[in-house]
């Protein structure tokens, strides 16, 4: 063990098991409250809720993906497409199921090529993945010439600014999200099989387990996942863009790294992601408040990360 | 026991982040400057007016620019969290001119007024929109590349990032002067996205399919500097002419230096000035133009000197002589 | 020569034909599709553009070598590529050239250390360096271009000797280099033992940290480097350079041949994987194809290839 680990140890032993995000969440939140009057705003909070939306969703995706060693890069290309053929087919066909349909459609068959190739051809999620935000965004500009697509009918704002029983529908679709993939996690046989593969893979193939079909429903999901989150995106723009999404798959790494879980000890949990996309987005929006600049804004993003992570790390929890 | 600690971290935190809040209007307005990207010099130029508009009018003037370079979640974001810090109006250039309508729309309701300026934005509600005509600008300067090459021949053009107004706008612009001239062929349009290395390499692989290029219209100098380099390297910069947009410092020094012949001014300087000028106007009561048009200015070799001047020390136009020149055009 | 054939594991034997069946099938197909493009003139853009590329992508290569990956390496690039800018553009080249290999050694020492010495996982620490490099890019350039550059070192990056581009000589010294640093050091061969299995190098008595932060600076200094002839490339620096490089940086190490579990592969693969690469976007610019395909074509090929790669390597175990 390193010298500088062993030495870091004991000091940071005294804070309680919770990861990194927590402390970090925690520490944003006073922090911001105290350097801008708005942070804590009911308007404010209710943007940042918002906001996060979309990431948190793609996060519960993202958290099964790495909780079976894996990666997937290309959740937020698949977003874009998904969010473009469901607003393409909505304006030329106006039948909102059919291009709910279709764009569900869309993130099932990438989730399945990716989780195929990882499963059944052996290859490296980061490359499979990679590949496959290529295509996705190649396919997604061509039948966009790279323009957002608008003209779509008003009801589609109520996927953003819709609200049922007094809560918005972003936060309610996030709150089913979360207690539907809760569920699958912690109380089936498929939740079971997510840690399964990323904790000893070899030995759930041994009891007969079709581990590679279980893959593939994996990265399924989390398409899926990133399906719906296009359709809030896509409402809260009134248009879809081919790269709205870019970036946000490495944001949802980062949420489900800060988190807690791990990308190699198939440890973890949803709360943690949960925790972590919400540091993520207060930090972004607490930086806006207190107006950093934006070229600050970036490298503080980074040291953030890094630091948070490199909290857990030092007290062994990566 | 975990509480405590718990807390303990959070006090230290709340002391460590005592940074100063939201400096206090002290009667001057504040004024939110958006732009769309830190990395490309135009919308320094513009940052560059408009804080001198501020400083000149006795404002507040902040800016706001996304992370990940024209970015429009983060754009989205960056609008809804200023809402909440409710400016005194807002200068605002839509990374994509339809997909922030909605966010618009929210300032629009929160009452804060909106100068657009360089992306004309529709079903928004705005005091004004300051800019130059984009498709006029793509026609004059390929007018002026026609004219150059001789009335005929074929030409070469490298787009902006296809999805934005102004490319898009410039382009048509160019179509436009293409038709006015049946004997001038248009051999390839192909992005560069704005970008210079990009932008050359598409242009080196299109020279090698076109032994004879003799125009190259560039959606921006960037783009039209590294064409002109790229054309003087293959030896081939004397039979190709090759015009750009914006007339940057860069550009302008090739233009100088004969490796380019002509830009069109598209003076983020002079628009982040005019734009901030009316915001500030605005809120003192004064009623404005629609419209705030800049005149199209091509810049070649023999009136190239005042732009050479690097954009802090560039004199601010005359708000009295533009608003007079609106009711001509 | 053929004995030292035979040594070769069928890994690389498998990955070098296929990858060169592959430049000769590409070839021939553009050669018949366009007139111009197997013309001298063509074949030298592509070699630059390749060769540009390949140095982007080399120290990328040493570091997914380990297992590891380097996200930060675009970024390292842009921010080498200002400061040294901003030093060559008022003539002081040595001390411009000695910054960009400076700032991409402190940078990649950081990452180094982050991994190997924290024990962050190195997507996470080589990505956190991503934003904090951009940042530090920004706020020096502060929204300028630096451009104009002096002539002797621009020919770095837009030169030429005796015909051939200056990168594409640059690049064949560096691909030299470090074969022969990956397979004839005691440092190269820690590398694949370590990408191998870390455990056992560990027993076997490498120095894995040691190893591990080596390799990332070596990664970083490598950016630096390709900075400084990107940049006299195009004579100019801005916060942005090079941030569209890392994806094809990947793509180019992957098309290669090197694993990113680690411990396969090699420089040799990641130079081809660049050749494949500059082949496919000047066939596509020839053949008029639409340049949003081109994300879409090296996402194909690159699983392809990697596809080809991994079932060989099933059938042959």
């Amino acid at each position: 063990m390193s010298a500088v680990v062993r030495a870091l140890r004991p000091p940071l032993g005294v804070l309680p098991e919770l990861p990194g995000a927590a402390y970090l969440l925690a520490l944003l939140a006073a922090g911001f409250s105290l350097a801008s009057p708005d942070f804590l705003s009911p308007r404010n909070l209710g943007n940042v809720g918002l906001q996060a939306a979309a990431l948190i969703i793609v996060s519960l995706g993202m958290t099964l993906v790495i909780l079976t060693e894996g990666i997937d890069l290309s959740l937020g290309a698949v977003l874009g497409l998904c969010g473009v053929v469901f607003s393409l087919l909505l304006v030329s066909q106006g039948s909102l199921p059919l291009a709910l349909g279709a764009a569900l459609l869309i993130g099932l068959a990438a989730g399945c090529a990716n989780g195929g190739l990882v499963a059944y051809a052996g290859m490296p999620p980061f490359i499979v993945t990679l590949g496959v935000y290529g295509m996705a965004q190649s396919i997604a500009m061509v039948l966009t010439g790279g323009n957002s697509v608008t003209g779509l009918p008003e009801s589609v704002r109520w996927f953003n600014e819709g609200v049922w029983l007094g809560v918005p529908v972003p936060i309610l679709a996030m709150a089913a999200l979360f207690a539907l993939t809760w569920v699958l996690l912690y109380r089936t046989r498929f939740g079971r099989y997510v840690f399964a593969i990323g904790g000893n893979r070899r030995a759930l193939e041994l009891a007969g387990v079709p581990v590679r079909a279980w893959l593939v429903a994996i990265y399924a999901y989390a398409g899926l996942l990133a399906a719906a989150a296009s359709f809030i995106m896509t409402a809260r723009m009134n248009a879809a863009h081919p790269t709205i999404g870019i970036g946000l798959e490495f944001d949802a790494i980062a949420a489900v790294i800060l988190g807690g879980t791990s990308f190699e000890k198939g440890r973890g949990g949803l709360w943690g992601t949960l925790v972590g996309a919400l540091a993520v987005a207060v930090l972004r929006n607490g930086l806006n408040l207190i107006g950093l600049s934006t070229e600050w804004q970036v490298a503080v993003v980074g040291l953030v990360i890094v630091g948070a992570v490199a909290l857990d790390a030092l007290r062994g929890r990566t | 026991m975990k509480i405590a600690s718990l807390l303990a971290v959070m006090a230290v935190a709340s002391v460590a982040f005592s940074l100063p809040g939201d400096a206090l209007a002290q009667g001057k307005p504040k004024i939110v400057v958006f732009t769309k990207n830190v990395t490309n010099p135009f919308w320094k130029a513009v940052r560059v007016g408009a804080d001198k508009a501020g400083k000149e009018l006795n404002a507040d003037i902040e800016h706001a620019a996304p992370t990940k370079p024209d970015n429009i979640e983060e754009q989205t974001r960056l609008v809804e969290d200023w809402i909440v810090r409710k400016p005194a109006a807002m200068v605002f250039v839509p990374v994509d001119f339809k997909a922030l309508v909605p966010t618009i729309q929210k300032v629009n309701k929160a009452g804060i007024p909106v100068v657009v300026f360089s992306n004309r934005m529709s079903d928004v509600d705005y005091v004004t929109y300051v800019g130059s005509d984009d498709e006029t600008i793509g026609y004059e300067i390929t007018k002026y590349l026609i004219a150059s090459i001789g009335g005929k021949g074929k030409i070469v053009h490298i787009d902006g990032v296809p999805a934005a107004i102004t490319a898009q706008l410039r382009k048509k612009g160019m179509e436009r002067a293409l038709k006015e001239h049946p004997q001038v062929e248009l051999l390839a349009s192909q992005p560069g996205n704005y970008r210079r290395l990009p932008a050359v390499q598409v242009f080196e692989n299109l020279m090698q399919r076109f032994p004879q290029i003799d125009g190259v219209v560039c959606a921006n100098d960037d783009m039209a500097v590294g064409v002109a380099e790229a054309l003087a390297a293959a030896g081939r910069g004397s039979k190709t002419k090759v015009v750009g947009i914006d007339a940057i410092p860069d550009g302008v020094a090739a233009i100088v230096a004969g490796k380019m012949q002509a830009s069109a001014d598209y003076s983020g300087h002079d628009q982040g000035y005019l734009a901030t000028v009316a915001a500030i106007r605005h809120l003192r009561g004064e009623k404005l133009p629609k419209e705030i048009a800049l005149p199209v200015a091509i810049v070649e070799k023999g009136n190239a000197k005042p732009w050479t001047v690097p954009v802090e020390e560039k004199p601010t136009p005359d708000w009295k002589k533009v608003i007079d020149a609106q009711k001509k055009l | 020569m053929i004995a030292a054939v035979q040594r070769l594991p069928a890994e690389v034997l498998f990955v070098v034909f296929t990858r060169t069946a592959f430049v000769a099938a590409l070839v021939v197909l553009l050669a018949v599709a366009s007139p111009h493009f197997l013309t001298t003139d063509n074949m030298i853009i592509v070699l630059r553009q390749a060769a540009l590329q390949f140095l982007m992508a080399a120290g990328l290569t040493l570091v997914v070598l380990t297992g590891g990956i380097d996200l930060s390496v675009g970024a390292i690039l842009g921010l080498a590529a200002c400061v040294a800018a901003a030093l060559i553009a008022n003539g002081l080249v040595v001390l411009g050239v000695l910054a960009a290999l400076g700032v991409g050694l402190a940078c990649g020492l950081v990452n180094g250390a982050l991994v190997a010495w924290v024990g962050i996982p190195a997507f996470i620490a080589t990505y956190g360096m991503l934003w904090v490099a951009h940042g530090l890019g920004y706020v020096f350039m502060k929204g300028e271009v630096i451009h104009g550059f002096p002539a002797g070192f621009r020919a770095i990056g837009a030169g030429f000797l005796g015909g051939i581009p200056v990168p594409v000589l640059v690049g064949a010294v560096l691909l030299l280099v470090l074969h022969v640093v990956l397979h004839f050091t005691r440092f190269g061969r820690a590398l694949y033992a370590i990408g191998g299995n870390p455990v056992a190098a560990r027993l076997t008595g490498i120095r894995t940290r040691r190893v591990l932060v080596g390799v990332y600076a070596l990664s970083g200094v490598l950016a630096g480097f390709a900075a400084l002839v990107v940049i006299a490339r195009t004579n100019a620096a801005d916060s942005g350079t090079g941030e569209e490089l890392l994806l094809t940086a990947i793509a180019a190490v992957c098309l290669g041949g090197t694993s990113l579990f680690g411990g396969v592969g090699g420089i040799v693969g990641t130079a081809i994987g660049s050749l494949i690469l500059a082949l496919v976007v000047n066939g596509m610019n020839m053949l008029g194809i639409a340049t949003l395909w081109q994300a879409f074509a090296m996402g194909a090929i690159v699983i392809l290839a990697v596809l080809a790669d991994v079932s060989f390597k099933r059938r042959s175990s």
